[in-house]
């Protein structure tokens, strides 16, 4: 690999990874842009909201997007004088307003109805201007933009860590323990599958409508009721597992069968394959209630199959090397070795996939909102924007922005992934 | 390779049925009444005669659509859910059901007072309508309507309320006093008394046996027999028919056009690997690879399609066909539609195509046997396609196999946007309608086209490289 002599380098795997990286330059640059869009995902409500940042109103100071956060948390009420305020038409005495002093859903009546950037807007100043223009009810597209941003960002980190967490998870058990190695006795086999049908039905089964009820309520709700009935689940299941000792005094129980995991999970990674990605989500949302998490969720659970590909192609190349085998002569337990020596080794093409994953994410869920699916009618998000440029041919500015926004953040996130590619290739190394 | 090919088939089906399941499942989730949807005529409000019309038609029709019998083999629910649950006709009022056994899981008091709300609502229905009574008529309907709705206990006794209101005010209504005692008395004393709902906890499996949709819809699948539409009740193989032979077109020739660019522009970068020229083809191509096909398509549609910049191409539909129209004039007014979405579909698999080709064309070019090609002399030209080209072949022709499927999925988008009667626009839209017989097909045409496209490239892989063996384990 390095070069033994050369001391003032760090020679360890991820800083020959950055050094390679840092080579490629348009993915050093698409790195940087990212963290800038990254930063206005952030601070998206004090780039462009109605609200002042700071203003005095009758005499009182207010920080009112601060505000807004401690309202939406339950830990302050509005105060009367705010309570009904029309925020854009309201004269301060003093106001610092965002750079965009409109919210992606405020209406500029006297600008609805398609204002292109360029034309006369009937704006009190330059200070007042749509800058991007407005679309038909007149809310601004600027502000939509860089709300949308935080959007497709969310859209892309949530579904991308829940694709590599199960990815992760069921690629590194196929790739390690292959087919015949975790075995367990028939006992434990047969009792576990008995308990399999409990575990269901307690934790699901009869707490379906619980869990329904809960994703109607909130998305916090839901997760919480979620992990009651996982846990639920897995204590069923390990006491099934557990009571297989009693089946142990037949010498036939006793004997040690392997689960064929590598099969199994080979078998859905082409089952989730061939059935249309777009479609399969489509479906589900067509079932649920519309909610933007609700579609990272599902996009997530979708998108681990290359995850799960790549981590095990590269455990079936790692678990063969010497020092897990070093490792396993030395009586470490299967788990430390899979957590602590083989998967730190196999997981670096995983941030490949999940870079082109991100763009992928951001991909399918402007395509979602683009044909109206998904996403609730009071989230702006990009791909909505752009479909609001469909049927009418004077509203280029409405289809350009928001598809401009959409092409770049892709292809950035595309950059990324192929200067990881190039770094983390040994085979391209130079 | 023969045993590797057979094993691999029957490797397909239980894939291919656990896709039907999952179709299946999925489907009968969905909310809505598809047998509603059909009938599209919900006349509750009408007479007892005109209800027990109306019913006897949705009872009809239900079993006509075959969606009268048990969803699966067996279900594993509670003791307190009866195994027949599936009888109960109404889709919405058996989920209303369904909630109230979860609730109070004693099924033989709520089947009772589900008995009794028919019964005073064709009591009610038979009430002559007068001057007096009419208005109150109406409410007392509606309110029976909410509770075949609701399961929560407020929202039910203030139904109940509601009704002995309205009954209270005008005379000749007196009538239904006995009847709605009974009601209510069957859910206060009933249901809500009696209630057990221990039993929800108790697992109970119900065994249907083969008699039931699931093994209906496919073992018909497996014969050919795809059901009937549900929009407009033709027969699925027919609609499906229609959709396929504009998807596939379209797949094919816009995968023609694809390899006829990105080949030769792939090798034409590898040949001078890192120049100017490889340099700029590969951004273009990478830049158009993440374009947003709706993006594109948009764009399209407002600069070239019927707008007002240059209205050169319709904006959708695939044309009408006259039938004078002779067949040049045919394949013209075609071809003149299907440019714009033809673009669409082809310029983001350029990209792909033409990376795998360059970099194929890249690794052949570095082998030894090219060095001795042209150490011994040999023209460039003659190096490049006579011993690079074929040798690079190998993963183009089995991407083949594999943009197949994607190509006939994948655009839901484009289909939907320039409303072209494709597979994509067809599932999108069956799926809106809760069509289920047309989403089952499509959803298993997808899945199997998939699986066959992985197993040709495969086979394709053997055939074209003998090195590649399945034969070992």
């Amino acid at each position: 690999m390095g070069d033994s002599n050369n001391t003032d380098q760090r020679q360890d795997y991820w800083s020959y990874v950055k050094r390679q990286f840092k080579k490629n330059k348009r993915a050093v640059i698409s790195a940087y842009i990212v963290a800038v869009m990254a930063l206005i995902a952030i601070t998206a409500d004090f780039l462009a909201n109605e609200k002042p940042i700071v203003c005095t109103y009758k005499g009182h100071t207010y920080f009112p997007i601060f505000k807004e956060y401690a309202v939406d948390l339950g830990i302050a009420k509005w105060p009367k004088d705010l309570l009904n305020i029309n925020w854009t038409d309201t004269k301060f005495d003093f106001a610092i307003r965002p750079i965009v002093p409109y919210s992606p859903t405020t209406q500029d009546f006297f600008n609805s109805g398609f204002v292109s950037p360029f034309a006369k807007q009937s704006v009190a100043s330059t200070r007042w201007r749509h800058w991007l223009g407005t679309e038909g009810i007149g809310r601004d597209i600027l502000a939509g933009l860089i709300h949308g941003t935080r959007i497709a960002f969310t859209v892309g980190i949530v579904s991308m860590s829940i694709a590599s967490l199960i990815g992760i998870l069921l690629g590194s058990l196929a790739g390690f323990f292959g087919d015949n190695r975790i075995k367990i006795s028939r006992a434990s086999m047969l009792m576990g599958f008995i308990f399999l049908y409990f575990a269901w039905f307690y934790a699901f089964g009869s707490r379906s409508y619980i869990l329904s009820d809960a994703i109607g309520k909130s998305i916090v709700s839901f997760l919480g009721q979620l992990l009651i009935s996982i846990g639920i689940f897995i204590g069923a299941l390990f006491v099934g597992y557990a009571s297989g000792f009693i089946l142990k005094i037949i010498p036939f129980f006793r004997k040690k069968t392997a689960i064929p995991v590598d099969i199994i999970v080979q078998r859905l990674i082409e089952i989730l394959v061939s059935i249309p990605r777009l479609f399969l989500i489509i479906a589900v949302i067509a079932i649920s209630k519309p909610g933007i998490m609700l579609v990272m969720v599902i996009i997530g659970l979708t998108s681990w199959t290359e995850i799960a590909r790549f981590i095990r192609a590269e455990l079936l190349r790692v678990r063969s090397l010497e020092y897990i085998e070093a490792s396993e002569a030395l009586g470490y337990s299967r788990t430390r070795i899979l957590l602590k020596h083989a998967i730190p080794n196999a997981i670096s093409p995983v941030l490949i996939t999940v870079a082109f994953g991100i763009a992928a994410a951001i991909l399918i869920e402007s395509s979602l909102s683009f044909l109206g699916l998904g996403v609730p009618p009071e989230i702006i998000t990009w791909g909505k924007l752009l479909s609001l440029a469909r049927g009418s041919a004077s509203q280029l500015w409405v289809a350009i922005f928001p598809g401009v926004a959409i092409f770049l953040t892709v292809t950035l996130f595309n950059l990324i992934g192929e200067g990881l590619t190039d770094a983390l290739d040994p085979r391209q190394k130079k | 390779m023969f045993k590797y090919i057979v094993k691999r088939i029957l490797i397909f089906i239980p894939t291919l049925l656990v896709i039907s399941l999952v179709t299946f499942m999925l489907s009968t989730s969905v909310p809505g009444d598809p047998v509603e949807q059909m009938l599209n005529s919900n006349s509750e409000m009408g007479s007892s005669a005109n209800a027990i019309a109306s019913e006897r038609a949705y009872i009809d029709k239900r079993k006509q659509l075959g969606l009268d019998l048990p969803i699966f083999y067996f279900t594993l629910s509670n003791a307190a859910t009866p195994n027949n649950m599936y009888e109960i006709p109404k889709k919405f009022h058996r989920q209303n059901l369904e909630r109230l056994v979860d609730k109070y899981g004693n099924w033989s008091e709520i089947d009772q007072y589900y008995k009794n709300i028919r019964a005073f609502e064709l009591k009610t229905g038979d009430t002559p309508r007068d001057s007096a009574n009419g208005d109150a008529l109406i409410i007392i309907k509606d309110n029976i309507q909410k509770t075949y709705l609701n399961y929560d206990g407020n929202a039910l006794q203030t139904a109940f309320r509601n009704i002995e209101k309205e009954i209270s005010k005008a005379p000749t209504l007196a009538a239904l006093q006995p009847s709605f005692s009974t009601l209510e008395s069957s859910y206060t004393d009933g249901v809500v008394k009696k209630a057990t709902p221990y039993k929800k906890y108790i697992p109970a499996l119900h065994w249907y046996g083969r008699d039931n949709q699931y093994h209906h819809w496919i073992t018909k699948f497996f014969k050919g027999d795809f059901g009937i539409s549900y929009q407009d009740g033709r027969p699925v193989k027919n609609v499906l028919w229609d959709a396929v032979r504009w998807t596939v077109m379209l797949s094919i020739l816009s995968i023609i056009l694809t390899y006829l660019i990105a080949i030769p522009l792939g090798i034409l970068s590898a040949a001078r690997k890192g120049s100017k020229r490889d340099q700029t083809i590969s951004t273009f191509l990478f830049m158009l690879y993440s374009l947003p096909n709706f993006w594109v398509a948009t764009l399209l549609i407002l600069f070239f399609g019927g707008g007002d910049f240059l209205g050169w191409f319709p904006a959708y539909g695939v044309g009408e066909l006259d039938s004078s129209m002779s067949l040049a004039e045919v394949a013209g007014t075609r071809v003149y539609h299907l440019i714009l979405p033809m673009i669409c579909f082809t310029y983001g698999g350029l990209a792909f195509l033409y990376r795998q080709m360059r970099g194929a064309m890249i690794t052949t070019l570095s082998q030894d046997y090219i060095r001795t090609a042209r150490a011994k002399g040999l023209e460039e030209k003659e190096v490049l396609w006579k011993h690079g080209f074929k040798n690079s072949l190998l993963p183009i022709i089995t991407l083949f196999a594999s943009v197949f499927p994607l190509a006939i999925s994948g655009s839901i988008v484009i289909e939907i946007i320039f409303s072209i009667p494709g597979m994509g626009k067809l599932a999108y839209e069956a799926l809106v309608a809760r069509n289920y017989p047309i989403v089952y097909t499509v959803v298993m045409f997808s899945a199997i086209l998939t699986l066959v496209g992985y197993l040709v490239a495969d086979i394709l892989y053997a055939v074209v490289d003998p090195r590649i063996s399945y034969n070992k384990k």
